[in-house]
């Protein structure tokens, strides 16, 4: 019994059990957007176009996720500037920009080593988050909430319905603006605990766990953030046990929970589309 | 509660839009609708009708001309919410995790307090706006799950809930069964009725003279305007649709004893099927049915 308790006497195992459930949670709530906004694709990207941002962050001294958010800002920009202007489809643009903004932080990296050495990048490595670097996580987790709980209804309908938002006079492009900078600040807070490779699992697993689970988007954040938040806690947890990667053992638990739902969802699961199929058939 | 300003008014003055990739979508397009009318709006599938609707929503900026509504430029009009949209059905995400109730709630959110949070009234106003609609039954429904008509009268029933003073329907006709057909035109006839401007882009040629008052035809312009008994004539009709408009012609067809008189019957984008005298199926040449021709006369003869 008091085994279990083992990782809470060890204060780096208690941050890491807080700081992972508080980023699994609000990167469950934003993934609701992206999942339904067909974004998924982009939050990788962005987890990965952040990585010059760090290095020259270190470089002029400034917080390494100030950074990162500018870089992934800009390299998102500059993705919309490209599509808008050439023929070429999403995916491949996304494949263009945002490669060459992570070959430019490798490169950087080589040549001006930070704080941030490239394995916790590409990794995360949460059990040895520093004081700053979690209030960091704080800040930007703290704005996040706050703004995803009362623009919410905004960005539902900016992902549903763009002509509609627009003919109440809404201001699309300041939301687009909204959700990539949330998207992004996200990504930046994520990628100490599972690192760049992870970080869009965290960024969408959550969100197309809960689709499969609910026909109501008020639910869908709601069933999301709890997974997100859950998994980030057990994950960072169980990974004292396991002596394995904090970020792996999250992510193998958010897949784990997304493949229970996958078959066994009660109206959009694959079991029950199978028993629909031969009530169906028999009557 | 109507506001007291220039009379509703929608004027399209000389627009023409092209697209990013270089097509001219419209050019020097032009028409003017006074208060209380229905106008249909006409032409093939590519003529501009989605594109003149986008423009009049200010989603896409003419790169020549204006459009003003009640005398004042789009982007005022809309921040009045006076303009209700309902898009076409191939532009709505239909997997979309919202119901019923939460689609038509969003015609609200312009009325709406930062947060978006409705009050009773709102609750009020939707739940008179499904009934409008026939939809109170469906309120649950996640919007994939319904049929087509019924997807048509959940986006009328958030135009409704809007309470806009214009409302533009791009084609709401398409895929829908007869009794949704009926209950859209009787609540827009009703609207018309309170003044509201409603602009209906239709491939549906049978119902327009039911229920329009104003016919614009376009083809990558506004060939003609006005009244529906001025512009929705045959020789109009041909211009606007060229050769794909399909024709029946009553008397090459397979019809004995026609009245002498030329009929013709107009359709776009589905082929008639007519019966004849004692339930026969009519073809619409008599080329190569010689036979049959000859049976019917027989039968008409005896
Ligand atoms: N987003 C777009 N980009 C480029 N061309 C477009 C776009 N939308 C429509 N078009 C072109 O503009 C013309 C008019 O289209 P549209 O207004 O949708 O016609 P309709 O609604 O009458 O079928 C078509 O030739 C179409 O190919
Ligand atoms: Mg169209």
């Amino acid at each position: 019994m008091t085994d279990l308790l083992t990782p809470f006497h060890y204060d780096y195992m208690l941050k890491a059990i807080l700081v992972s459930g508080l980023i699994g949670g609000v990167c469950a709530f934003l993934s609701c957007f992206i999942t339904l906004k067909g974004w998924s694709l982009m939050g990788d990207a962005l987890s990965h176009a952040v990585v010059p941002g760090v290095s020259l962050a270190w470089l002029v001294g400034l917080p390494f996720s100030v950074g990162a958010f500018v870089a992934g800002i800009l390299a998102a920009l500059s993705m919309g500037w490209v599509k808008r202007h050439t023929r070429l489809r999403e995916d491949a643009v996304i494949g263009v920009i945002f490669t060459s903004w992570f070959a430019l932080g490798l490169l950087l990296l080589s040549l001006y080593p930070s704080n941030l050495n490239l394995r916790t990048i590409i990794f995360g490595n949460i059990l040895a988050i520093s004081d700053p670097d979690i209030l960091q996580v704080l800040i930007i987790s703290g704005i996040s909430i706050l703004v995803l709980t009362l623009k919410w209804r905004d960005l539902l309908l900016y992902c549903f319905d763009e002509s509609h938002a627009r003919s109440l006079g809404m201001n699309t492009s300041f939301l687009h603006f909204l959700l990539l900078s949330l998207l992004a600040a996200t990504a930046v807070a994520a990628l100490q605990t599972v690192g760049a490779c992870l970080v869009v699992a965290m960024l969408v697993t959550p969100g197309a766990t809960a689709y499969l689970l609910t026909d109501r988007f008020g639910k869908m954040l709601i069933i999301a953030t709890i997974t997100g938040l859950l998994c980030g806690v057990l994950g960072a947890y169980g990974s004292y046990f396991l002596n394995g990667s904090t970020g792996g053992c999250i992510v193998v638990l958010q897949t784990l929970v997304f493949l229970v739902v996958l078959f066994l969802a009660p109206k959009h699961g694959l079991l029950a589309a199978r028993r629909q199929r031969r009530i169906a058939a028999m009557s | 509660m109507r506001e007291i300003s220039p009379p509703l008014s929608i004027e399209v003055a000389d627009v023409t839009v092209a697209y990013a990739n270089g097509i001219v979508a419209l050019r020097d397009a032009s028409f003017k609708l006074g208060p209380g009318v229905i106008c249909a709006l006409v032409g093939v599938n590519g003529s501009g009708k989605s594109t003149l609707f986008k423009a009049i929503m200010g989603f896409i900026r003419p790169v020549k001309g204006s459009v003003r509504i009640a005398g004042k430029s789009v982007e005022q009009a809309r921040r009045g919410k006076r303009i209700a949209y309902v898009p076409q059905s191939e532009e709505v995400d239909w997997t979309f995790p919202v119901n019923v109730w939460d689609v038509v709630m969003m015609g609200r959110y312009g009325h709406m307090n930062f947060m978006r949070l409705p009050s009773a009234t709102d609750k009020r106003i939707v739940a008179e706006s499904l009934d409008r609609v026939g939809m109170s039954d469906f309120k649950e429904r996640q919007i994939g799950e319904l049929s087509g008509g019924q997807k048509k009268r959940v986006f009328l029933a958030r135009a409704l809930a809007q309470r806009g003073s214009i409302m533009l329907l791009d084609e709401p006709f398409t895929g829908v069964d007869v009794t949704t057909e009926e209950t859209i035109i009787s609540l827009l006839r009703a609207l018309r009725d309170d003044g509201h401007i409603i602009l209906v882009s239709t491939h549906n040629l049978g119902s327009v003279p039911e229920f329009c008052d104003h016919v614009v035809l376009v083809n990558r312009t506004v060939l003609a305007a006005g009244p529906t008994d001025d512009v929705f004539t045959e020789k109009n009709l041909t211009l606007a649709f060229g050769g794909v408009l399909r024709q029946f012609h009553f008397e090459q067809s397979t019809i004995q004893e026609h009245d002498g008189r030329t009929v013709k019957l107009l359709t776009d984008d589905e082929r008639p099927l007519v019966f004849g005298k004692d339930g026969h199926l009519e073809y619409k040449d008599r080329e190569g049915r010689e036979k049959l021709v000859k049976e019917r006369e027989k039968e008409a003869g005896k």
